[in-house]
């Protein structure tokens, strides 16, 4: 009885802490004029969507580092169905998303049927054959990628023509992807890839498809990607290989380990929005940029494996006596 | 095609071969011996190349003196990864963490030292490539065929030393503790064998084995900081080929995919590597093992 | 009537037969135990019918069913539970959450339903936590419900693979090796437990080392030796084989 209360008053907590946040958030653009700034907030936005998709393969037991893959082939296929097509961004979004999708359905259905370590370097390979296919082939725009991508129609009174408004788009994009994250994270689905990460043979005795489910986050996590992808394409208005390739899927996986692993949403969350900012106030030259995010990668791994928010969430514990803590769930 | 077309291709195939073979074993005896994913072993490679480069061209040593040397420098670099890096993670994450944990500690890991070997090397050394005059510039000639002794001797000193990996693993008391040890090794230590030492001997060789395939490969091909990023897709593509933690599949997978990019690009030139990439996939469709379909897991 | 029927089993790996032409049947409600010296491919066996692994040769029919092909999952929903040799459970979630997780089967409305709490959905919850807390107090963990899997002692994360299996509802009952590493006063409660289970009308497949427990618990024993079925019959009959103690006796030799 006394621990149902000072958990629905930790709801309560988090429900207003989060609120102040999100309003936070949506009004940052007024208290902020510096268009670099707002930049560096969708930067990070996109970077939180694509650490949501890496947790969601974590979260059923498959470590990815292809993400960087979907999130091009949204990016291509929303540039071309709008340069080559003529589509309007507000087609070509939802387009390019079900595109990724449906290629990440293709592809899953082969190597989601090896799991564990042949997964995740197949999934590294095809990343890498993606972006090399998009540099070597001039369908793709080539090395030099492909500019002059259009932004997106004015949507009634917003124009697309300042930074402010691509945020808010990213920010509505990010909270509906989250929604959708966490809804399918309490849901029966949840539970199952919960049940498929912590021990698939069991999982199996209890009646579950590892295949099927597997497969399922597989395609959920690849379109979000995408649909990252075909905003970005608008939002910058070109797109090069490269900006999908290089570490970028390294980064990836540091944003969910740097926030916590086992959070999946605001693990990323916090994850991406640290990489994104810290470096621009550290004044690192860019030659050390990765070195220090090697070593920043290395403390990590070896001192806070359970993340910022995993740390934290051990003092919480460490502080009361119980064993049932928030987070810890079914 | 002429003959001598031919066999120059195959030459060059199993040059490139021989490299991905060497590295691709030691990413197999680390994989096997320790069940890390060693994204940083590109770097050792490129390590093992700039340590020869040090060696032989800044330092003047004698060739074959300095290959020594390299491997052993890369010995000691796989050894220190192992000690600051790699033991401390395997400690902490024991049997009862899930395997997808593990995994992506030691990867995550890895990877941290990727970032750091890299970027080091390249601030050390500069951009710049570094060339290296041949050590053995002769030419060999057959009839049409003219082969460069170099190539011929990289190909004879791979099969040398899978050989002498062959008889340290099946033929010595150190190469059945490790083999154990990859087995199980919590057999391992009822017999009494210390984990710990044979998981940095492990990591130690395969470092070694990286190493010197950069260091027999310099003279050949330029040195480059980034010659470790990418090498080590196409070292994971036949990692898949031959099928992860096979030895054999290690060779077959590495002159299989050696000769199919020496003539792929040959004929279709840079895009013959996607292709070769593409084709790899769609086999492990219908043989998810590898070619020899031993899968690690 | 037969509910599992084993017919000329046979399994390979890397060219020795682990299982090698074995045929047995288990009848409704029986206790059948299988035993013999280490290595003789029991928990191979066990793999075989679960679905673990393919058979090489031979077939499993369950209720009348040919289940060889099927794959683990589609066994354990053809109504086969088992427990594990080496403590397979979701370690880092509480005892409860394990058995929780077993139900989930058992939800019946929509995941969007579920996502809005409606009354019915609650109500669902509440039978399923009811149901997976019956089933702790069966085996006695009841009180532990909210520690993490993994800090349990050995004895009772056995104990809770066996709830995970039951809460299953399985027809049929396969455990694997449940009395290892117990104690005498805890194989007691898990052979009291076990009789239990029968008694609700479970058929279990019994792998064990403690004689004394299969020699008290089984209707019929079936004996493995180098992957070979070499005995089968009653307790009495198989405590009289001597070919069954030549083969336990052989083995402490060698």
């Amino acid at each position: 009885m006394g621990k149902s209360l000072i958990n629905r008053k930790m709801s309560k907590n988090r429900l207003i802490f989060g609120g102040m946040v999100l309003a936070a958030l949506v009004l940052l653009p007024l208290a902020v004029k510096n268009a670099y700034m707002v930049h560096l907030f969708i930067m990070a936005f996109i970077g939180i969507v694509l650490g949501m998709t890496f947790s969601m393969l974590f979260s059923a037991g498959l470590i990815t580092l292809g993400a960087g893959a979907f999130y091009a082939i949204g990016a291509y296929g929303s540039t071309l169905l709008s340069t080559r097509l003529g589509l309007s961004f507000w087609a070509a979004l939802p387009l390019s998303t079900l595109i990724t999708g449906i290629v990440a359905l293709a592809i899953g259905s082969i190597i989601v049927r090896h799991p564990g370590m042949a997964f995740t370097i197949i999934s590294l390979l095809f990343a890498h054959v993606v972006i090399q296919a998009a540099g070597q082939i001039e369908f793709f725009g080539g090395w030099g990628g492909i500019i002059g991508v259009e932004r997106p129609d004015p949507l009634g009174p917003i124009q697309f023509t300042t930074k402010t408004s691509f945020y808010y788009l990213i920010l509505f994009l990010l909270l509906l992807t989250a929604l959708v994250f966490h809804a399918l994270y309490t849901s029966r689905i949840g539970r199952i890839w919960r049940a498929i990460k912590l021990s698939p043979p069991l999982a199996e005795t209890l009646g579950i498809n590892l295949y099927r489910y597997r497969l399922l986050a597989f395609v959920i996590a690849s379109s979000a990607a995408g649909m990252a992808g075909s905003f970005y394409a608008h939002y910058f208005q070109m797109i090069t290989p490269e900006a999908f390739g290089g570490w970028l899927s390294i980064y990836i996986q540091l944003y969910a380990v740097l926030g916590g692993l086992e959070f999946y949403i605001l693990g990323p969350a916090i994850g991406a929005v640290i990489m994104t900012f810290v470096p621009e106030y550290l004044r690192i030259a860019k030659e050390m940029e990765p070195i220090i995010t090697g070593v920043f990668l290395l403390v990590i791994i070896l001192f806070f494996s359970g993340g910022i928010l995993g740390t934290l969430q051990r003092f919480w514990t460490a502080k009361k006596t119980s064993v049932l803590s928030g987070k810890e769930q079914l | 095609m002429t003959t001598a077309l031919f066999i120059q291709l195959v030459v060059n195939g199993l040059v490139k071969g021989s490299t991905f073979i060497l590295i691709v074993l030691g990413l197999d005896i680390i994989l096997r011996g320790t069940k890390i994913l060693n994204f940083a072993h590109g770097q050792f490679y490129m390590l093992g190349a700039y340590t020869l480069f040090m060696f032989c061209r800044l330092w003047h040593v004698n060739f074959l003196l300095s290959l020594v040397l390299s491997g052993l420098a890369l010995v000691l670099v796989g050894a220190l990864s192992y000690l600051s890096v790699f033991g401390v993670v395997q400690r902490r994450f024991t049997a009862t963490t899930p395997f997808t944990y593990r995994l992506l500690m030691s990867a995550m890991a890895s990877v941290g030292l990727m970032l750091i070997l890299q970027q080091g090397t390249l601030i050390a050394f500069g951009t710049a490539e570094r060339g290296m005059p041949s050590i053995f510039p002769q030419i060999i000639t057959f009839g049409d065929v003219r082969l460069s002794l170099e190539k011929i001797l990289i190909i004879l000193f791979s099969m040398f030393i899978c050989f002498g990996l062959y008889l340290l693993m099946y033929k010595t008391k150190l190469g059945l503790a490790m083999r154990t040890v990859s087995f199980d090794p919590e057999i391992a230590s009822l017999q009494g064998i210390n984990s710990f030492w044979i998981f940095m001997i492990c990591f130690a060789l395969g470092s070694a084995l990286a190493g010197v395939a950069g260091g027999v490969i310099a003279p050949v091909f330029a040195v480059t900081p980034t010659m470790g990023t990418h090498i080590i897709f196409t070292a994971f593509l036949v990692l898949l080929v031959g099928g992860i933690g096979s030895y054999k599949g290690a060779i077959l997978g590495g002159v299989l995919v050696g000769l199919a990019l020496s003539f792929g690009f040959h004929f279709l030139g840079g895009i013959s590597e996607l292709f070769v990439f593409v084709f790899v996939i769609i086999i492990l469709i219908f043989k998810p093992g590898g070619i020899l379909g031993e899968v690690l897991d | 009537m037969a509910l599992l029927e084993i017919r000329n089993l046979k399994k390979y790996f890397s060219g020795l037969a682990a299982v090698n032409d074995v045929g047995f049947s288990v009848n409704d409600g029986e206790i059948v135990g299988l035993i013999g010296p280490n290595g003789a491919g029991k928990t191979t066996l066990f793999n075989l019918i679960s679905g673990f692994h393919p058979p090489d040769q031979g077939k499993v029919i369950f209720a009348g069913e040919d289940i060889t092909a099927l794959r683990a999952d589609q066994v354990a929903r053809k109504g086969i539970g088992r427990t594990f040799q080496a403590s397979t459970l979701f370690m880092q979630s509480t005892v409860f959450s394990n058995v929780f997780s077993a139900f989930y089967r058992q939800y019946r409305q929509p995941g969007w339903k579920a996502f809005l709490h409606t009354p019915k959905v609650k109500r669902e919850e509440q039978a399923i936590r009811k149901a997976a807390m019956d089933i702790l107090e069966f085996m006695g963990l009841a009180a532990l419900g909210g520690e993490l899997a993994t800090n349990l002692p050995h004895g009772h994360q056995r104990a809770l693979g066996i709830c995970i299996a039951l809460a299953t509802e399985p027809r049929l009952l396969l455990l694997d090796e449940p009395l290892t590493g117990m104690n005498p006063s805890e194989t007691m409660e898990i052979v009291r437990k076990i009789r239990q289970i029968q008694e609700k009308g479970i058929t279990i497949l019994l792998v064990e080392h403690n004689m004394r427990a299969v020699m008290d618990l089984c209707d019929r024993i079936t004996v493995l030796n180098y992957g070979r079925k070499i005995a089968e019959g009653t307790p009495e009959r198989i405590r009289k084989n001597r070919e069954v103690t030549e083969a336990y006796l052989g083995r402490e030799e060698a």
